[in-house]
């Protein structure tokens, strides 16, 4: 492993080397000074030894004594012989060449430019250019005037003298400015000389520095390798460093813990064959391949990647792992850090299964919901449509007054089973969203309108409005939007006595997107504080003195809130509690065109009417179920045939032409779905006649699955006669038939049954205490008949009604007259009188 | 140079002696004409009843001819010396020793190192310009270096021993 070096580090060693670069460049400009100054030196040296000078002194001096040396020739030889001429030739001639000297040598040119020099030179030499002719002459005539000669040269005397003194001074001059210019250099080689010492000291001083900034440089690179080596052995990731094509050059502790290896015997091997499962191996060594030219690496540089390793005993573990590639002085590297993920994925593969069991446990709780509330439909079918048929018998009283409760206790079931059916159809996901065109103040409406009875049976008003501008044609899904408002509206009528109910509507532009507020405010008892949150849970129900005698599955407000979810808006609710609730709900809702909504049905409105004798298939495999719709049918003056399965009826319409068939849909041998199409695929006599599906599935996709099998319509269980003869007039009354339908009676048979129940509870209550109003009553009838009220009083919501009937009854069982039972009588006439209008649910 | 001068300086010799060997046999004539030179000492080969050798202008020019461009101290301007190498005239009269002592008419003298003597060094000059020298003009013989080839022949002993109106040499 290489310590990386750093870019700090290297700005630093930039630094350095810049450093020892002016460094080197003081040494090499010093370097210059020296072989200047040395230069310099020389020169100087050269210039003090070529002596321009010769030996001055004594030339000056010897002219003088080559002087007197002719003078004592003259002299000797005026008092000799010829001999002595020569002599006296061969002195002047040296003198001569003396003075010659002088007057020309380039030594002497400086010389020359002193006057008290030259002035003599040049009259010595002009008086021995004088004398020439005498000396090259004959030596007669040279004899005969060597006294004149001798006379001439005396003068001659003082002036060389002066020359010598005048050359001398003259040199002695020059020689002190010579000294004083061999100072200046010394001087100036002295001053070089400091400065150069002056920048070796610097040199020294910074190279002393760079030393040590290169030693601390590297102690502190040196902990930063040891730093970095204890991290790389502490570490718990794996770390391997390897050449480009897979190489190990490094091969931490963990990493040798993490495959069972030790990192002498790995080094230098290839890190694909040591530590990849086969198959990844040759993924790996493809993308080493890949690796060493430039181009994008396999793994190298793109994070995390998850492996299948192998360890050294061949167990198999998932790996993660991120190479990075670190680029040194010796070429680049991969460095790979490894990690053992064995014990995450097991963790992730326990979540994830966890998760699946709670979905599909999820999951099969509801699908267990809805199945068991449409197990309990089906035998509740059977009790609620004996109970019909029963009534239709001879009963005495008590006997039509079991019936009657055991039919509202059924109804009652059978909302209940109703309302856990949606929640499970809900969650199990079966429900989906439908969008309708409808116009939002028609759906208030209506509402308004089927609820109104119930709000003045409890003494509320019940109206509604627009807050703003209203909204009129809207897409939504309509029967749900219908849903949560019955379950609000039906929940404050039964929280308020004597109250206000109302509903505001508010359309709201949030951005491009129409907002419905939708407000139903009443003037009921009330949610405390701690309540409010749990309310739109599933089977919460708020217990207090005040709520104890109102029933509900608790599940109203919880359906309201999974729809307004589903139709992605939002709901809560405020309350202040004895004074009122709030409960609002906002929805997004697409503006939309008249047009667009379904052209009404034109057969909805048309009221039930008698239509033909018809001849009728029905196809049911439950007895029960089987004898009610006979029953029915038989009633409404139809001929029925029966088939207890698919192929039964599939036999019987081959052979025969029925006007109807009624096809029940999960039988056994064959279902009503495949029945239904092997009959229209058939030849048979019914193969065109309307099927009419009969099922306790009522979802709308079931439906859709119907008409695709080619059924003509639909009727839920349990059947209802009204339902069944809208359905049979749909198909069979003709238009004549149809117009002539308004003549004639409304139908004697209310639509809903319970509301026929709930009508004659009023009418038995105003009976009753008409009756009391008589004269003479036996106080043993009283409670007779008060313990019947007091029943039915209880199933429609009259708690209060109901207290005061059973207190009558109590009362009149243990009396002897009347007459003492008058303030229980005036009691319960004041609790009918308050009470709400008879109400199931 | 010294340096080298010092180093050589035997070859040199040995160059020279080895080189002069038949010249060392070839007898030296008696002069016809006046003797400008007369050379003493440690020498082999002599004319002389004093067993020396003596130079008239027409022998001295027969050893051979060297010539040096030059300027002088004691001169204006460049001029053209003619003479005898020291080198030749040493070796044509054999001369050993180290060193000679050189004397002018006036009996100045100096000593030259026989050292002094090599190829391209100092020449006994009678030419100047193409002319003998007269006595007034510092002849007739001068012993002139090359002073213009090399600042070493440029110092105040040089100079010293560039002796005009020679006419002895002693070998010691």
């Amino acid at each position: 492993m290489t310590p990386a070096e750093g870019p700090p580090v290297r700005a630093k060693f930039d630094k350095a080397r810049i450093g020892s670069g002016i460094l080197l460049t003081l040494a090499a400009m010093c370097l210059m000074a020296i072989a200047f100054l040395a230069l310099e030196i020389t020169r100087e040296l050269r210039y003090l030894s070529s002596a321009n000078s010769d030996n001055v002194h004594w030339t000056l001096s010897q002219a003088e004594v080559e002087f007197l040396e002719l003078q004592h020739a003259v002299d000797r030889s005026l008092h000799s012989d010829n001999s002595g001429l020569d002599r006296v030739v061969e002195e002047f001639d040296i003198f001569y060449s003396r003075m010659d000297t002088l007057a020309r040598g380039q030594l002497y040119a400086p010389l020359r430019r002193d006057p008290a020099f030259i002035e003599p030179v040049t009259a010595v030499r002009t008086q021995l250019d004088a004398m020439i002719p005498i000396i090259d002459g004959p030596r007669d005539q040279l004899r005969d005037r060597l006294d004149d000669f001798a006379r001439e040269l005396h003068p001659l005397r003082l002036e060389v003298r002066d020359l010598a003194t005048a050359g001398l001074k003259h040199f002695a001059r020059s020689s002190d400015a010579s000294r004083v210019s061999v100072s200046v250099t010394l001087l100036r080689l002295g001053i070089v000389t400091g400065v150069l010492l002056l920048a070796l000291a610097i040199l020294l001083f910074n190279y002393r520095r760079v030393m040590f900034q290169i030693a601390r440089r590297g102690r502190e690179l040196s902990d930063a390798y040891a730093r970095l080596n204890t991290i790389l052995e502490t570490s718990l990731d794996g770390v391997i460093v390897a050449e480009m094509d897979g190489q190990i050059l490094s091969f931490n502790p963990a990493a040798e813990r993490m495959f069972g290896l030790e990192a002498p015997d790995v080094i230098g091997r290839g890190m694909g064959e040591l530590i990849l499962s086969d198959p990844e191996r040759e993924s790996d060594a493809a993308g080493m391949e890949r690796a060493r030219p430039n181009g994008p690496l396999h793994v190298i540089g793109q994070g995390r990647v998850k492996l299948e390793a192998k360890r050294a005993n061949g167990d198999l573990f998932p790996l993660e792992l991120a190479i990075e590639r670190a680029s040194t002085r010796e070429g680049t590297l991969a460095v790979a850090f490894l990690r053992d993920i064995s014990l995450r994925v097991a963790a992730e593969n326990e979540l994830v299964q966890a998760r699946d069991r709670a979905l599909a446990g999820e999951q099969a709780k509801s699908e267990f919901l809805a199945m068991m509330t449409h197990e309990i439909r089906t035998p509740l079918n059977g009790v609620l449509g004996n109970l019909s048929l029963l009534k239709g018998t001879q009963l005495g009283t008590a006997q039509a007054r079991y019936v009657r409760n055991m039919e509202i206790s059924g109804e009652l079931l059978m909302q209940h089973v109703d309302a856990v059916l949606d929640v499970a159809r809900f969650e199990s996901g079966v429900e989906t969203m439908r969008a309708d065109v409808v116009h939002l103040g028609q759906l208030i409406q209506d509402i308004v309108d089927s609820q109104s009875s119930g709000a003045e049976a409890h003494g509320n008003s019940l109206q509604w409005g627009w807050v703003g501008a209203p909204l009129t044609w809207v897409r939504i899904d309509a029967s749900r939007l219908q849903q949560v408002l019955l379950n609000l509206v039906g929940n404050a009528i039964k929280f308020t006595r004597n109250g206000r109910i109302t509903i505001e509507a508010e359309a709201n532009e949030a951005g491009a997107e129409m907002r419905l507020d939708l407000r139903v405010i009443d003037t009921g008892i009330g949610i405390a504080l701690d309540d409010q949150a749990r309310v739109f849970e599933d089977f919460q129900t708020v217990k207090s003195s005040q709520t104890r005698a109102i029933g509900g599955t608790g599940l109203g407000l919880s359906i309201a809130r999974r729809f307004v979810q589903a139709m992605e808006g939002e709901i809560g609710l405020e309350s202040t509690p004895g004074e009122g609730s709030v409960f609002w709900l906002q929805i997004p809702v697409e503006v939309a065109q008249a047009q667009d909504a379904p052209a009404p049905d034109a057969t909805a409105a048309v009221p039930a009417r008698a239509t033909p004798a018809l001849n009728v298939l029905l196809v049911e495999d439950d007895d029960i179920n089987l004898e009610i719709a006979r029953e029915l049918l038989e009633r409404m003056a139809h001929q029925v045939s029966c088939a207890r399965d698919g192929q039964q009826a599939v036999d019987m319409a081959e052979r025969t032409r029925y006007d109807l068939i009624l096809m029940d849909i999960r039988m056994p041998v064959m279902d009503g779905l495949e029945a239904t199409r092997r009959i229209r695929a058939s030849e048979g006599a019914s193969r065109d006649v309307p099927i009419i599906a009969f099922s306790a599935n009522v979802l709308p996709e079931a439906k859709e699955r119907f008409a695709a099998a080619g059924m003509s319509g639909f009727l839920g269980k349990p059947l209802k006669g009204a339902e069944l003869s809208d359905l049979l007039a749909e198909f069979f009354a003709s238009p004549s038939e149809a117009a002539s339908a308004p003549s004639e009676a409304p139908p004697a048979v209310p639509r809903n049954p319970l509301e026929a129940l709930a009508i004659r509870h009023s009418d038995e209550l105003q009976q009753f205490f008409d009756w009391l109003d008589g004269v003479s009553v036996a106080a043993a009838e009283i409670a007779a008949r008060a313990h019947k009220l007091a029943g039915s009083s209880a199933a429609f919501g009259q708690a209060d009604l109901h207290a005061a009937l059973i207190a009558l009854e109590n009362a009149a069982e243990g009396a002897s007259d009347t007459q003492s039972l008058a303030p229980e009588i005036a009691h319960a006439r004041m609790a009918w009188k308050a009470a709400p209008t008879p109400q199931l649910g | 140079m010294r340096l080298i001068q010092s180093v050589f300086a035997p070859a040199l010799a040995l160059v020279i002696a080895l080189a002069s060997a038949p010249a060392m046999a070839e007898p030296l004539p008696k002069p016809t004409g006046p003797v400008l030179l007369t050379i003493s000492g440690d020498i082999e080969i002599t004319n002389t009843d004093e067993g020396t050798a003596a130079f008239d202008l027409a022998m001295l020019r027969e050893i051979g001819q060297s010539e040096i461009e030059t300027t002088t101290i004691w001169t204006e301007g460049r001029h053209r010396f003619t003479g005898v190498s020291l080198k030749a005239l040493l070796e044509r009269v054999g001369a050993k020793g180290k060193m000679l002592k050189a004397t002018a008419i006036n009996d100045y003298s100096v000593e030259i190192p026989t050292s002094d003597a090599v190829r391209n060094g100092p020449i006994v000059a009678y030419e100047m310009d193409g002319q003998t020298m007269s006595r007034r003009e510092k002849g007739p013989l001068w012993v002139i270096y090359p002073y213009s080839s090399s600042s070493d022949y440029r110092s105040e002993v040089i100079y010293s021993r560039s002796i005009w109106q020679l006419d002895r040499i002693s070998l010691e």
